[in-house]
């Protein structure tokens, strides 16, 4: 059966993977950005990437992601066509998504503090 | 049905997936993955591509179009797919919509939308009511109007007028306008500012003011040419110069719609109480309420009362707010025709309301399939929704064009003299909320028994396919509801039936001349006069005119009189008889019409006894006077009143003379068909001229071809005598019950539309009926049932479900026909034959469109039938 060696290299693979927190996925893809214009599969990599290999963007939850902060105006979306003739579309960050980053940060900042609080050991 | 920028949005989509697809196989193949490899991972990476972008999609705020869509062609299909039902809610919903918006358009413009004048609620008009007269809104005298204004504390400034038709004079157009002629304070009590010029100043109405003259705005155009150098300028109004003194607006309707020139009245101290010509309008001061005003008015009129006791008894003087006084009797009617029309909407709906429902109730299967496939009940009523407000639309798009047209005919139309009708436009709210009150009930009946499926239940739905309890239920309600419709149907054909009998009735009256009616002309002849001039000169122009017509090829005999059957009474005045004890009880106002020689003839009024006037009736030889027949029984019971002697007004009036009593004619109608009695007296024209007459030919030929002829006769005499208002005796007979028979045709025709709907809501229910007992029909066969027995219980329900209507709608008519009783001629709001027959009506309707149905069920193949259980 061909599918079986697929199902357990997926196992382990996901063996390491988390789930990406409700809700941070708009930080990480405007932090992605910040560096630079990327296209949907970019963005994903660089989230794998500097997870190191553990957060696994779905497609499913990254393009309504994209499309969503579009609509906000918080990234802007433009036509490319990159060295080998492949025509993609490029998202970069808008001021006002710069704005937003500097917000979620902080909102996350406030978070990681409050949550590292409650699980410090008592003194 | 997509838009271009969402189809676009749509193609990027795909692009970017697509793109993001290549590069990730391209990195991997990098990596040293065969082409396969790679595109296999990633296709599995990648998840379900539908799914990614029906999610990325909801993002865009779209997706509720998209559905929209759906539903909307899946409603449009659905709605294509059942024609007939279509059409018959469609039309019902426009027909319904239609109607009503028109209707009621009517009916605010005329009675609710506020008059075109500022703060029009604090005027109110003042009239004179008292016995013998007994004028529901009677008019004064001077004499009244002089004690109200010197004893009123309640009102601004008060004011009288009285209605006028003005000639004005220039050949080789001679125009007779209607208006009015006022007192000083009549614009300012109504807020008006002049268009141009001035209006009364303060004192213009004095016994030595000029005559003065306002036009309206359409004269002003019309006459004038809108020249602003016609202000200050002289004209000749009847034959009396008067300076034009300014223009009044274009809203001034006032007192009647088509009111063209107001001139100042010259208020000369009276000698009597009486002519009552005038009716009086003022403004309330600004801390008076109306009933404050009433109170005053009462007291003033106690005190009118016992200062004049030979002339009133019962004096009260009514404060009608002005709206109210120019609406006046047309409420009641436009109420009445409104509620019709508000039960054809109820009837349309529930009919709608049925068929929907019936549809429903098929569709319950179709609704479990739909939940058990996932669909949330918020997709299911979107879905209804959609359907209901498709056909809503479409329903209201045709029912707004027909309440357009409705309206622009009813205002070139007219059909009722109503006032107001300037105020009447298509009145935009009133469609937006039928269409709403259409819609939801539509929605209602059409989406909760569909629901009513989603409930856990599917099983059951499912498994017997609609022929379950809630089933049951659905025939239930349908059944209530064609019995709730046959109920609106017969309240409405009650009301239309006694409307159509009044008016045939009215119709049937004889108004006392034996003539036949469309071979009598007549003809308005208004002389232009001066005060200086003798009236033997306008009896001699009279006399030639006459003789000339007579000559007229065709013509049979010709006649003057200033009053005319059936409703154009000129002038009515209190008698005496000379030995007989007089009071003004005993001899209210009576009609008084002045003839010329062969009236009686020209008209075929019987003489009774006696003679009827002859040329050497005249001026100077002894006064002369006809009575009709009612006068002479109830005056001269067991006696001759030939020979007797009366006079006009009141003993006190010694200025004129006695008149001797030398005839008696038949009764004929003056005042208008439904009066109950007809006394009239009769003058010599020679005796009592009156420079506005009536001018009747009686001709062998068709009268309309006379018309000309006369007409060149008349102008060949003296062109500036105008000749307007030419009918035949048929046409007044017809106008004159023009608006009972247009209350008759409206509402009876809702009445039709009604019995319509109820037949096809029977239709409807009773096929729904049989096709649900299909089965059941089937068995009743296979045992032995005949055709007939078959045929007579399928009757009989549809007869129980008429009966239970018929019922209902019975003390629905008994209770809805009582405010019609003011509307009736000779009958009863509880006639038994009217309700008889519509209720045998309606029956017969009913088994008429069971007769299909029935039909059907008798053709039921008991195997077929049972085979299919």
């Amino acid at each position: 059966m061909p599918a079986q060696p697929a199902m357990n290299q997926m196992k382990a693979r996901y063996q390491n993977r988390i789930e990406i927190l409700q809700g941070t996925l708009d930080l990480l893809i405007l932090q992605t950005l910040q560096w630079g214009p990327q296209h949907g599969y970019g963005i994903s990599q660089v989230i794998r990437f500097k997870s190191g290999e553990r957060f696994d963007v779905e497609t499913g939850s990254l393009y309504p992601a994209l499309h969503r902060l579009e609509r906000n105006g918080w990234i802007r979306s433009d036509w490319k066509t990159s060295e080998n003739k492949q025509r993609v579309k490029q998202y970069r960050l808008t001021a006002s998504g710069k704005k937003q980053l500097v917000n979620e940060r902080s909102r996350w900042e406030r978070l990681a503090v409050a949550i590292a609080g409650v699980l410090s050991p008592q003194e | 049905m997509r838009f271009p920028n969402w189809h676009h949005q749509d193609d990027e989509l795909t692009e970017e997936l697509r793109s993001h697809f290549a590069i990730a196989v391209q990195e991997r193949m990098e990596r040293g993955q065969s082409k396969a490899e790679a595109e296999a991972a990633v296709r599995r990476e990648f998840g379900n591509e539908l799914q990614v972008r029906e999610a990325t999609r909801q993002q865009w705020g779209w997706l509720w179009l998209e559905q929209l869509m759906q539903d909307l062609r899946y409603a449009g299909r659905l709605l294509v797919r059942t024609p007939m039902l279509t059409a018959v809610v469609v039309l019902t919903l426009a027909l319904g919509i239609g109607a009503n918006s028109a209707i009621f358009s009517i009916v605010y413009g005329v009675l609710l939308r506020p008059l075109p004048y500022p703060q029009a609620d604090r005027v109110a008009m003042v009239f004179l009511h008292f016995s013998p007269q007994n004028a529901e809104f009677g008019t004064m005298s001077l004499a009244d109007y002089f004690d109200w204004r010197s004893r009123n504390q309640s009102f601004e400034d008060p004011s009288i007028f009285t209605f006028g038709r003005f000639n004005l004079a220039g050949v080789p157009n001679p125009e007779q306008v209607s208006g009015a002629s006022v007192t000083s304070g009549f614009f300012s009590t109504l807020r008006l500012k002049p268009l141009a010029g001035r209006f009364f100043a303060p004192g213009e109405d004095a016994p030595s003011s000029p005559h003065l003259a306002v036009l309206s705005e359409a004269l002003w155009r019309r006459r004038f040419g809108s020249r602003k150098d016609v202000i200050g300028s002289a004209t000749n109004i009847n034959g009396e110069p008067a300076t034009i003194i300014g223009v009044a607006p274009a809203q001034t309707h006032f007192p009647r719609a088509e009111s063209e020139l107001w001139t100042n009245l010259q208020l000369v101290p009276p000698t009597r109480r009486g002519p009552f010509f005038y009716r009086g309008i003022a403004r309330l001061k600004a801390s008076v309420a109306l009933a404050q005003a009433q109170a005053e008015m009462n007291a003033i009129a106690r005190q009118i009362e016992h200062a004049n006791p030979g002339t009133y008894s019962q004096l009260i003087m009514p404060v009608v707010p002005l709206h109210d006084a120019i609406v006046g009797n047309v409420r009641r009617a436009l109420l009445v025709i409104f509620g019709a029309v508000l039960f054809v909407l109820l009837i349309g709906l529930v009919n709608i309301a049925s068929l929907l429902l019936g549809r429903a109730t098929a569709r319950q299967r179709e609704m479990a399939m739909r939940v058990s496939l996932g669909a949330t009940r918020s997709r299911l009523w979107r879905q209804l929704l959609t359907e209901s407000l498709l056909l809503g639309v479409c329903g209201g798009a045709i029912g707004i064009g027909a309440a357009w047209a409705g309206v622009r005919l009813f205002r070139s139309w007219n059909p009722s003299g109503l006032p107001r009708l300037d105020a009447v436009r298509l009145d935009v709210p009133v469609v937006i909320f039928t269409m709403v009150v259409s819609l939801v009930s539509g929605v209602l009946f059409g989406t909760i028994p569909a629901l009513q499926s989603s409930r856990p239940n599917l099983n059951a739905a499912l498994n017997e396919g609609g022929r379950n309890m809630s089933a049951a239920r659905g025939r239930r309600a349908r059944n209530a509801l064609v019995v709730a419709e046959i109920a609106l149907s017969l309240v409405l054909l009650v009301g239309g039936g006694l409307l159509l009998r009044s008016y045939l009735r009215l119709s049937r009256v004889d108004a006392g001349f034996q003539a036949p009616a469309d071979q009598v002309l007549s003809l308005r002849i208004s002389r232009t006069e001066t005060k200086a001039e003798k009236a033997a000169v306008g009896i001699a122009f009279f006399e030639r005119a006459l003789d000339r017509v007579q000559h007229l090829p065709g013509v049979m005999t010709a006649a003057i009189a200033d009053g005319l059957p059936p409703d154009q009474q000129a002038d009515s005045d209190t008698f005496v008889i000379e030995g007989q004890p007089w009071t003004q009880d005993r001899f209210p106002s009576t009609t008084l019409v002045s003839v010329s020689s062969d009236y009686f003839r020209t008209l075929g009024i019987p003489l009774l006894r006696g003679r009827t006037f002859t040329k050497a009736d005249r001026e100077d030889s002894p006064w002369t006077v006809i009575i009709s027949e009612s006068v002479a029984q109830r005056y001269f019971p067991g006696e001759d009143p030939l020979g007797h002697h009366m006079k006009m007004s009141s003993p006190t009036l010694s200025r004129i003379p006695y008149m001797e009593i030398i005839g008696i004619v038949g009764d004929v109608k003056y005042t208008a068909l439904d009066s109950t009695s007809a006394p009239a007296l009769y003058q010599p024209f020679t005796q009592n001229y009156d420079s506005r007459t009536w001018l009747v030919v009686h001709s062998s030929i068709p009268p309309a071809t006379l018309t000309r002829s006369i007409e060149r006769e008349i102008h060949n005499i003296d062109p500036e005598v105008i000749v307007n208002r030419v009918n035949t005796l048929e046409q007044l007979m017809s106008d004159s019950v023009e608006q009972p028979r247009f209350r008759a045709l409206l509402v009876g025709a809702f009445a039709m539309i009604a019995l319509t709907l109820a037949a096809i809501g029977i239709f409807g229910v009773m096929s729904y009926s049989v096709a649900q007992r299909t089965g059941e029909i089937g068995v009743r066969m296979a045992l032995g049932a005949r055709r007939i027995d078959v045929l007579r219980m399928i009757f009989r329900e549809a007869i129980a479900l008429a009966l239970l209507g018929i019922f209902f709608g019975t003390i629905g008519a008994l209770v809805a026909t009582r405010s019609m009783t003011k509307l009736l001629f000779d009958i009863s709001s509880t006639d038994p034959t009217t309700f008889l027959g519509v209720g045998l009506l309606l029956a017969i309707v009913a088994l008429i469109a069971s007769l299909v149905p029935a039909h059907r069920a008798t053709r039921i193949d008991p195997m077929n039938a049972l085979r299919c259980e």
